[in-house]
């Protein structure tokens, strides 16, 4: 049952990519990515972490892609001029070589060693909410507490870019 | 067959790299920072992996840092990209060289 999900998750995973790549149009790129992002969910429930599962669909295929959305809404028609029609020739090498040197490197590693199997069976309420926040308010306060000044540091960044230079307060 | 951690692996691999070469074909800045959120995911998805092989959440915690990062990026970038369109009309990266020359 387990194989059967993650190869169902894992494919359509990597087809919501691809199609996000080779979509000409930035909409229906976008929501080929919330589809990615949605399936990556169920990655996430598959490898017994059901708060990163919530929040992956809450944060990214939510706000995130709606603020993406918005963007495209506000900037431009659904294909940019001038977006390659395919690939052309001189980038094939550039584009190609790279993945391949990697996927033949997995492949030779795979042949030596073969895999690694998942570890044992996981403890009662592993990834809960529970036990993630248990974590994040203990072990990681500190880092929680400094990603809430990268997150304000982004707002502020956010505004400054954003807002006409000759009204900003600092001028 | 039994799903092992590496098949995980190889799945984020192939995502990251879907992510890579979108980035590089693509023109549309926007897209291209879509990619680079789809590299990020697949990076979570090898931190879940490895929680779930060693049992420790702490990984977890590190995923939902990411979610927080992933966010103050889009939200700069597209910030910038908005700024950019303002001035040139395009947000094609072919007609953004100022820098390049």
């Amino acid at each position: 049952m387990e194989g059967i999900l993650f190869w169902v998750c894992g494919l359509m995973m990597v087809f919501g990519g691809l199609m996000m790549v080779i979509q000409r149009s930035a909409v229906v790129s976008a929501v080929w990515l919330i589809f990615a992002f949605v399936c990556a969910a169920g990655i996430f429930a598959l490898l017994s972490a059901p708060f990163l599962a919530v929040m992956q669909i809450l944060v990214y295929a939510g706000a995130i892609m709606v603020l993406f959305l918005f963007v495209i809404m506000m900037l431009q028609g659904p294909v940019l001029e001038g977006e390659r029609k395919w690939l052309s020739l001189p980038l094939w090498p550039a584009v190609a070589i790279p993945p391949m040197a990697v996927v033949v490197m997995v492949a030779g590693y795979l042949r030596k060693d073969g895999t690694t199997p998942l570890g044992g069976p996981v403890p009662e309420g592993f990834g809960s909410p529970h036990h993630v926040a248990e974590l994040l308010l203990g072990k990681y306060l500190l880092a929680f507490e400094l990603i809430s000044i990268v997150l304000l540091v982004a707002i502020i960044g956010a505004l400054a870019v954003g807002k006409d230079e000759r009204k900003l307060p600092w001028k | 067959m039994e799903i092992t951690l590496t098949h995980y692996l190889v799945l984020a691999m192939v995502v990251f790299l879907t992510g890579m070469v979108g980035f590089i074909i693509r023109r549309n800045a926007i897209v291209m920072l879509m990619c680079v959120e789809l590299m990020l995911s697949s990076v979570n998805i090898v931190f879940a992996a490895f929680s779930r092989f060693h049992l420790n959440a702490d990984g977890h915690v590190f995923v939902l840092m990411n979610f927080a990062v992933a966010a103050a990026e889009a939200a700069i970038g597209l910030a910038i990209l908005v700024e950019i369109f303002r001035r040139r009309r395009t947000v094609n990266v072919d007609d953004l060289k100022a820098l390049m020359e």
